[in-house]
């Protein structure tokens, strides 16, 4: 019981006061290069959710089972990076194979995602933060939404940006920082939310 | 030619990976025992500047282990979970090692008191992931220097970490700014860490 | 002789100036942005990065001749990941304290989408010195940008550069910018620096029609 109040205390915070992408920078490149629209950032968001749950999941037991008993520490990186770009390969498959509408939603973000630093990140922080399983899940999860929401809302603000007038230096990547400043300004209006636990 | 053939790319990537992890292997190898050596010393190292009047910033590492080897004794039944400073074979100091969960990970630090049990003789951190340039700030001298002289208070919790700005009391430190989260958690290990080990010792002590 | 000098400078003004990663390219903050609230960590990550970047850069141009084209990303990701976990263990043994602070950042150098950018669009193409240099200017452009935005981030918000007290900064009579040490600090400042670097681009680039 007190793990799974745990694992839900780090859902929420991923999700929130300690957004992967506004607290800890990860996942910036696409998030500044893809969130022009709505629709793409939508797709995108979704395959970093099932992306970073499910690989920070595999990635525990390669951690657990495999790294842990054989003292492989260093190796670590190079593990979790191929089990992400393998996995990611292997859903592109099925996707494919299956779902071809779904493929014509998802399946162009795929590729974009095994560089996404952010799935490599929270695979790195449960490795050093050591998370129990159940954690990992929560932790997975709350940061795959945490990104989702961010981008989701960021792609929305872009949209009504395009007939704006900006000042030329701040066009493209400068505004899209600033509102991003923004919006980690106001998520960090959340901490304290869970100060009760 | 080679590179036509189908299964050269396998050939290939096995080939490359083997050659890297070799040299990555030799490296560790080569440098695993420091790495070791550096966990022990870290851990020693705050033992010795959580007591008092042991440690000295510009101490090499051998002279570090030395002092640590040299000064402190190891935990035994009357000092609970603590480590000891003695003169004479009186105890001067006691080294209680505290851990438990911090706002990201694993928070491990040594907490020294006096032999009276009741006033604090210093603390130092020797492992802990928090935030960098946020939490992660208590491991600072900044941070731990004002735990220096105060007192362990008999009603309510042992120390207190109070917001900055506020009024400090006998047993009350200043929390880093920014840090909410590390300073509530941190709070708890102290304060867990040293009732229990208060509790261990009394009730040894009286049945003495 | 002149034509290859001028190209070579070319290659080291795209880096620094007219191409850099952060301002122009916006690639590969990632890893790094977390850490600039101090300097000393900024510039020990910036260093790891020169020295990851160069050498991979180098790396792939030497094996590009042999490498098949249908793995050639999961060779490059091998490579990137054999130099950092070479910093990763040289910290972890020489400097452990360093180690600590920088916690999974300089793991995440693997994903740092320049250092594979700068592999895919330079070095995949071009000889092992010109790709090592290459690499080696837009690290070195990357790191001049970062430390500007972490110096700001140390002194307005902690009043301390490289941990030393700066003389205002740290008195009483400065009333410290908690907000630059916080996460919303390091995109104000990036889009700042951003904004006045491209601005200066942009009015050099008309004067220049």
């Amino acid at each position: 019981m007190n793990e799974l109040s745990h694992a839900f205390v780090v859902f929420i915070s991923a999700i929130f006061t300690q957004n992967i992408l506004l607290s800890y920078f990860l996942g910036l490149c696409p998030f500044i290069g893809v969130s022009r629209e709505v629709k793409t950032s939508f797709g995108l968001g979704l395959a970093v959710i099932f992306v970073m749950t499910s690989t920070c999941l595999l990635n525990w037991l390669a951690y657990e089972y495999v790294i842990e008993p054989l003292g492989l520490h260093f190796f670590r990186f190079i593990l979790f990076i191929i089990i992400i770009a393998a996995f990611v390969q292997f859903v592109e498959m099925v996707i494919e194979r299956f779902s071809p509408s779904l493929y014509q939603r998802l399946g162009v973000f795929l590729p974009l995602i095994t560089v996404n630093c952010a799935i490599l990140g929270a695979s790195l922080f449960m490795v050093i933060r050591d998370y129990s399983f159940i954690v990992t899940f929560g932790y997975g999860l709350g940061s795959g939404i945490g990104w989702f929401l961010a981008i989701i809302a960021m792609a929305g603000i872009r949209q009504r940006l395009a007939i704006d007038r900006i000042p030329k230096g701040l066009q493209g990547p400068g505004i899209t920082l600033i509102i991003a400043g923004l919006m980690a300004l106001a998520f960090i209006g959340f901490t304290g939310v869970l100060s009760g636990n | 030619m080679i590179r036509k053939k189908a299964w050269f790319p396998v050939v290939y990537m096995f080939c490359l990976t083997a050659f890297f992890s070799t040299i990555v292997i030799g490296f560790t190898q080569v440098t695993g025992e420091r790495v070791e050596a550096n966990e022990k010393l870290s851990f020693e190292k705050a033992v010795l500047a959580a007591l008092p009047g042991l440690y000295e910033k510009n101490l090499s590492r051998l002279e570090l282990h030395k002092r640590f080897t040299e000064s402190v004794s190891p935990p035994d039944n009357f000092s609970a979970a603590a480590y000891t400073l003695r003169q004479n074979g009186q105890i001067i100091a006691y080294a209680l090692p505290v851990s438990g969960r911090g706002f990201w990970a694993p928070i491990k630090g040594v907490i020294g008191i006096k032999a009276d049990k009741k006033t604090i003789t210093g603390i130092a951190f020797y492992q802990q992931n928090e935030t960098p340039g946020l939490g992660a700030e208590i491991a600072k001298a900044a941070f731990t220097e004002q735990f220096r002289g105060k007192t362990i208070s008999t009603d309510g919790p042992p120390l207190n970490i109070k917001r900055p700005g506020a009024v400090l009391g006998d047993s009350d430190v200043h929390a880093v700014t920014g840090a909410t989260q590390t300073s509530t958690r941190l709070e708890k290990i102290i304060n867990d860490g040293l009732e229990e080990w208060l509790s261990r010792t009394t009730t040894q002590g009286n049945a003495k | 002789m002149t034509a290859k000098t001028s190209r070579s400078k070319s290659i080291i003004t795209e880096g620094l100036w007219y191409n850099n990663p952060v301002f122009k390219q916006v690639l590969g903050i990632c890893s790094t942005l977390a850490v600039t609230n101090l300097v000393l960590n900024t510039l020990v990550m910036c260093v790891a990065l020169i020295f990851t970047l160069s050498l991979s850069s180098f790396t792939v141009s030497v094996l590009r001749e042999f490498t098949p084209r249908n793995i050639r990303m999961m060779i490059e990701t091998l490579i990137i990941a054999f130099y950092v976990i070479i910093v990763d263990v040289l910290l972890k043994a020489f400097w452990p304290e360093m180690s600590g602070n920088l916690g999974p950042y300089v793991g995440l150098i693997i994903t740092n989408c320049i250092v594979m950018g700068r592999c895919e669009a330079y070095g995949n193409s071009n000889p092992p010195a010109k790709a090592f240099i290459d690499g080696f200017f837009n690290a070195l452009g990357y790191t001049f940008i970062l430390l500007i935005i972490a110096t700001f981030r140390e002194i307005l918000g902690m009043g301390t550069f490289l941990g030393f007290a700066v003389p205002y900064f740290s008195g009483p009579n400065w009333d410290k910018w908690i907000i630059m040490v916080m996460p919303p600090g390091a995109f104000f400042m990036l889009a700042i620096v951003t904004w006045i670097f491209r601005s200066i681009q942009a009015v050099k680039e008309d004067k220049a029609k």
